[in-house]
């Protein structure tokens, strides 16, 4: 079943067009991770989830309800993270988590609910002086109230430190094994490997990819990093220069001294090599790496992308 | 119950507004200066009329004056940026990402924050009761409590004229120039138009007797109205339109009683548009 919904939805704001055409279904039970860079798109997102904006044209629906006509419904079941949200200074942590298990109608512990985030002891301060990371933290207590058939978390790492982020996404599988389905946002993609079932990235409001973590390696050409040592600078450097970038396969050159990084298609590697030696030069060594999904990311999100594109 | 949760919010967060604290510490001093001088015109009339100091004057001359200028000045510092500044820094997402809907929110701020302005009035009307029968000596107890409601009640319509400005932008600087640009408008500018169009239409900046229009159009900022409606309930002629300008035939928008109506435009007329506003805006 389809939890959140959205059928070709435009966004624009005056001549911009922030969200073009979008269909995106998250499945019940799943974590899906929503990638992309800033400004792709991914707050207006979820803002249309939220019923924070409305769309141009096109339909969102959660949990088979429209976003904007059944809102509160909707919000009863959801917990939400928005992005860089602000504390109310102040109040205190506990004052935040009891207002929302008030407004939500539910009977959680609110020292409970902050002991499971990590700031139970700064309970009686006031948000205020809390640091971004202990805001961030309380602003997931709140979403939790409840125990919300969906969360919604909009960048949700913004502020923690590595092992501080290391307890959310704990918490957010938690949370997914009790049954809840999360939609989570980020622009960072080593946020969403390690715990997403599936993943969209966005770019330009459009959506460019949308699999598993192992089906976008799969879409890929095999990406190589060539990093070559010669014996010395060709005479004509630019020349060779471009004739490797002009290899077939051959995405991105640079030269540093001697050294010749090429990223390029796994096939392109020996014709790179003849291509160099055409300038008179000896390669002295080469090595390659695999590309890291962080570039697979990048190729998606960055460059030209119609390699990728389905 | 929504809107009851939010505004209990509310009034937890803006009552402890320090700027908040220092103005309502600046009309309790206000109100028991002017109880003093209430005490002394007291005296000084009681020597050129023999008749004694009256009670309901003592208390107009000691409260009318500081509530008029300090009350909207409390009631918009608490109000203008109720939304506008949540819609800023981003924490309206946390509180309409609760089950609230946006009227939810709007009325929750405006009864939390009313609360808030009538606590901040309270505790300056306490203290110019302390001054009055500390200066005056009798004060009559009803008359005081009326002249109090009067005056939650005129904070309340500038509480929902900046939560009305306030859900109307998104800047709180906008806000704040519409809500502080409003005040200087009637305090200022206002008046100076009426005489500019008075001079123009009369001849003279002080006829034998004032046109009805004339009356009419001073009588329509909330602070006139504030005290019509105080004139309506003290029958006190001291107070109203006609006693100001001397004019027998006044238009209804100078009557006293008109005043509350006028009070009711200024509350209804700018929170409706905001709420309208607000309910189809993006955030």
């Amino acid at each position: 079943m389809a939890i959140i919904k959205l059928s070709n939805v435009t966004k624009r704001y005056g001549s911009e067009t922030a969200l073009d055409g979008l269909d995106l279904t998250v499945q019940s039970g799943e974590i899906y991770g929503f990638l992309g860079p800033n400004g792709a798109g991914k707050s207006t997102t979820i803002n249309l989830i939220l019923d924070f904006i409305r769309p141009t044209t096109g339909e969102v629906r959660v949990f088979g309800l429209d976003a904007r006509a059944e809102t509160l419904e909707i919000r009863n079941r959801t917990g939400i993270l928005p992005e860089g949200v602000e504390t109310y200074d102040r109040l205190t942590g506990r004052k935040h988590v009891e207002f929302a298990i008030e407004s939500k109608g539910a009977d959680d512990d609110p020292d409970e609910l902050l002991e499971r985030v990590g700031i139970a002891d700064a309970a009686d301060r006031k948000a205020g002086g809390y640091s971004k990371g202990m805001a961030q933290r309380l602003m997931l207590a709140t979403a939790l109230v409840g125990e919300p058939d969906l969360l919604i978390l909009d960048e949700p790492s913004t502020g923690l430190d590595p092992n501080a982020a290391r307890e959310m996404r704990e918490i957010i599988r938690e949370e997914n094994r009790r049954g809840a389905t999360v939609f989570f946002s980020s622009h960072i993609l080593g946020q969403v490997e390690a715990i997403c079932d599936r993943v969209g990235i966005l770019r330009d409001g459009h959506l460019v990819a949308e699999d598993t973590i192992e089906g976008l390696r799969d879409s890929m050409p095999e990406r190589t990093r060539l990093r070559v040592e010669l014996d010395r600078v060709p005479d004509d450097s630019a020349g060779a220069l471009e004739a490797v970038q002009s290899v077939d396969g051959v995405s991105e050159v640079s030269a540093d001294g001697t050294t010749l990084v090429v990223t390029c298609e796994d096939r392109a590697k020996s014709a790179v090599l003849r291509a160099i030696e055409e300038y008179g030069v000896t390669v002295d060594d080469f090595a390659t790496d695999e590309s890291s999904l962080e570039e697979l990311f990048m190729a998606y999100t960055e460059g030209d992308a119609q390699g990728v594109r389905q | 119950m929504s809107a009851v949760t939010v505004a209990k919010k509310e009034f937890e967060d803006a009552v402890r507004s320090r700027k908040l604290m220092a103005m309502t510490a600046v009309f309790a001093l206000f109100t028991f200066g002017g109880a003093y001088l209430a005490a002394q015109l007291g005296e000084f009339f009681a020597e050129i009329s023999e008749e004694g100091a009256q009670g309901t004057l003592d208390l107009v001359f000691a409260l009318q004056t500081p509530a008029s200028y300090l009350v909207p000045i409390i009631a918009l510092m608490v109000s203008y940026k109720a939304i506008c500044g949540e819609r800023e820094s981003g924490s309206l997402k946390f509180l309409l990402g609760l089950p609230h809907t946006r009227n939810d929110v709007v009325f929750g701020k405006v009864l939390g924050r009313s609360a808030v302005v009538a606590a901040s009035i309270l505790i300056g009307f306490a203290v110019g009761l302390g001054g009055l029968v500390a200066f005056v000596g009798s004060v009559s107890i009803v008359d005081y409590l009326l002249f109090t409601l009067i005056t939650v009640v005129f904070g309340l319509v500038y509480v929902c004229l900046g939560i009305g400005i306030s859900s109307l932008t998104r800047s709180t600087t906008r806000a704040a120039v519409g809500a502080f640009g409003l005040i200087i408008f009637f305090w200022i500018v206002w008046s100076f138009l009426l005489q500019a169009l008075l001079y123009y239409v009369e001849g003279t900046l002080i006829p034998e007797q004032y046109p009805g229009w004339y009356v009419g159009l001073a009588s329509i900022s909330p602070d006139a109205a504030y005290g019509s409606a105080l004139g309506a309930v003290f029958d006190e002629s001291a107070l109203t339109m006609a006693s100001a300008y001397g004019i027998e035939d006044l238009p209804m928008i100078a009557e006293p009683w008109f005043g509350f109506v006028l009070l009711a435009l200024w509350a209804l007329v700018p929170l409706g548009l905001g709420v309208w506003r607000f309910g189809r805006t993006d955030l």
